[in-house]
């Protein structure tokens, strides 16, 4: 159907003159949120219209794979996670990351003070709440490079649940930790009534098991088209102009991300929270993917312990051809 | 293009095949009963796997069959794991009590029409909760394990049973009633001469939908917070590792182990209910 679709309106593209914008549909990897806001605010503050380009954002959610909306044609380039993107390279879907906004990572596990959890040596023996998905592998490399198993409560082991995108895990004492996001469920938990004293957390960037996240991947065909890499060196130029404003202006920028919402499940306070923390992580980057990031990350996977996401170094996942271009 | 032409020629010949067995001699022989389907099956299998070789179909779209047996085979102790965890525990368990419960109440419902105003609304309102709304509640309630994975089965269970054995225990007529009544039959024994056995049809009826709706339920549950170990969560870890052999693999778990409970459910309904007239074989 959305192939149809698109077919139809290339097959339109075609038959308009030159002079029209290019069209460009960016698939998010999770909900209209602040975690997206460059890409909102270009589209508001017309700086894809400068470009000349006809941008179409598609949020995500729990049940929508980036990875197989790009596969099915459905999207031109994705947000998603370094770890998802090589898995899915290996799995022979070839991802290349063009550009990478978000420059720390801003995942972490919070763990209740009074279970008597100081150090990350601590989680031994602990029920510890995951996200799978594809975002488990740095808690895996973590764990792997701790010395600790997964298989169960025990010594030397911990016990660990697939938890949903929410803190209940937390709040109902299932669980002694759970993974957050430093723009997310760390301010739902916080929301809930528990107070930042009552917690401890360990930000993966911290641990030197971070792993890249929110990054733009196109498929690798498609960068041996000319007009494709301009296009994309223009849509990461205007997004990158997005997200700096957005970092300047982190209030309005979390307006404009409501104005987007059609569920309408954002609240104002929480995603100018969420804008404010988001900027934390998207500073320090002007669009070019470090390569040294990669390497950690690249090094913290093949480090999964017994199920390893990825097999082997992986080749040509990243290219700075784009975001070159982008940057001149 | 080549293996797509020979998909088609695939698909002629098992069709010629089966035309000519259910129209030939031996059309009406317990073989070639089993071999008719079993041939449409292997055919369309053939088809795939060409057509998505031919057509160069990506794989994380739709894998062909043969690297789905390839996982299904090299991971068959994980497997067993997921459906030990998924099937023997959250499925069956939620299976027996939701439908007994069912039964209970139908029984008690039968005895008073009191409460047959009042349980049966509720049951409905049940059947009519949407499993995404109740799935993480009951995680909440009943914890990561297989036991929230049973209740979500029992919600689902419950009102399908409830209708089925409901039906079935008024399914007699006033005469055999009456004559019940005139051997001075208590309540208990007409239930258990007369209106049981007339609504075997009706509960069994009710047991073989509520298998794969027990599956259904356990699978789609663990997607809402599970132990590192099921097959929805094969299914959905799998999805976001692109890993498409064993997303499809644990379908094929899942597909086997509710045909094999449908089979068994039919099988032992044959057996009670030979008397009925959908189960005379008419020669």
């Amino acid at each position: 159907m959305k192939q149809t679709w698109i077919a139809a309106t290339a097959a339109l593209g075609l038959a308009s003159p030159a002079l029209a914008a290019d069209d460009v549909t960016l698939q998010l990897k999770w909900v209209t949120q602040a975690q997206f806001a460059g890409y909102y605010v270009a589209l508001e503050q017309g700086f894809y219209e400068e470009a000349d380009l006809n941008v179409t954002i598609l949020p995500g959610g729990p049940d929508i794979a980036p990875t197989q909306v790009i596969a099915g044609g459905g999207a031109d380039v994705i947000v998603e996670w370094m770890p998802a993107a090589l898995a899915a390279r290996e799995n022979g879907l070839p991802l290349v990351n063009i550009a990478q906004p978000f420059k720390s990572s801003g995942m972490m596990l919070t763990c209740w003070k009074d279970v008597g959890i100081e150090s990350p040596e601590d989680l031994d023996n602990r029920t510890l709440g995951v996200w799978f998905f594809g975002n488990e592998y740095p808690f895996l490399s973590w764990m792997s490079a701790l010395g600790i198993a997964t298989d169960g409560k025990a010594e030397g082991s911990v016990e660990v649940l697939k938890q949903g995108f929410n803190v209940d895990p937390l709040l109902q004492r299932q669980a002694d930790c759970i993974s957050t996001m430093t723009y997310n469920e760390f301010g739902q938990v916080l929301d809930a009534g528990v107070t930042e004293d009552e917690l401890i957390t360990f930000k993966y960037q911290d641990q030197g098991v971070a792993t890249m996240e929110d990054g733009l991947y196109v498929l690798e065909e498609n960068l041996s088209d000319e007009a494709f890499v301009d296009k994309m060196a223009r849509f990461v130029d205007a997004s990158m102009q997005g997200w700096k404003w957005a970092e300047e202006n982190p209030e309005e920028a979390a307006m404009i991300v409501l104005d987007y919402d059609e569920t309408g499940a954002q609240t104002e306070a929480h995603q100018i929270r969420m804008m404010g923390e988001v900027a934390k992580l998207t500073a320090g980057s002007n669009g070019a993917l470090d390569p040294a990031d990669y390497e950690r990350t690249v090094e913290t996977l093949l480090a999964g312990g017994s199920d390893p996401v990825i097999t082997k170094q992986p080749e040509g996942a990243w290219t700075h051809v784009i975001s070159d271009k982008a940057l001149d | 293009m080549m293996l797509v032409l020979a998909a088609v020629a695939l698909w002629a010949a098992g069709l010629a095949l089966n035309l000519r067995l259910a129209n030939g001699p031996a059309r009406d022989h317990a073989t070639t009963r089993l071999l008719v389907p079993l041939i449409f099956g292997a055919t369309l299998i053939g088809i795939w796997e060409l057509c998505v070789r031919g057509l160069g179909v990506p794989r994380v779209i739709l894998p062909p069959p043969s690297q789905i047996a390839q996982t299904f085979a090299a991971n068959l102790p994980l497997l067993w794991g997921d459906f030990t965890q998924t099937i023997l525990k959250g499925a069956l368990a939620g299976y027996v009590i939701g439908c007994s419960a069912a039964f209970v109440t139908a029984l008690i419902i039968d005895r008073s029409p009191f409460l047959r105003a009042g349980l049966m609304p509720l049951g409905n309102f049940m059947a009519a909760l949407p499993i995404v709304g109740t799935a993480p509640i009951l995680v909440m309630w009943f914890g990561f394990g297989w036991q929230s994975k049973a209740a979500v089965v029992v919600l689902m269970v419950f009102f399908p049973m409830l209708v089925n054995c409901v039906a079935g225990l008024s399914d007699t007529t006033a005469m055999q009633r009456d004559l019940m009544r005139t051997y001075a039959a208590s309540w208990g024994q007409t239930l258990l001469k007369l209106r049981l056995p007339a609504a075997l049809p009706f509960i069994f009826n009710g047991l073989k939908i509520c298998t794969t709706l027990a599956l259904i339920g356990a699978i789609v549950a663990e997607f809402f917070g599970s132990p590192t170990l099921g097959l929805g969560f094969r299914i959905s870890t799998s999805i976001g590792q692109l890993d498409l052999g064993m997303v499809w693999a644990a379908i094929l778990v899942a597909a086997i182990a509710g045909t094999l409970t449908y089979g068994l459910a039919a099988l032992v309904e044959k057996r009670m209910t030979f008397w009925h007239p959908s189960q005379r074989g008419g020669r």
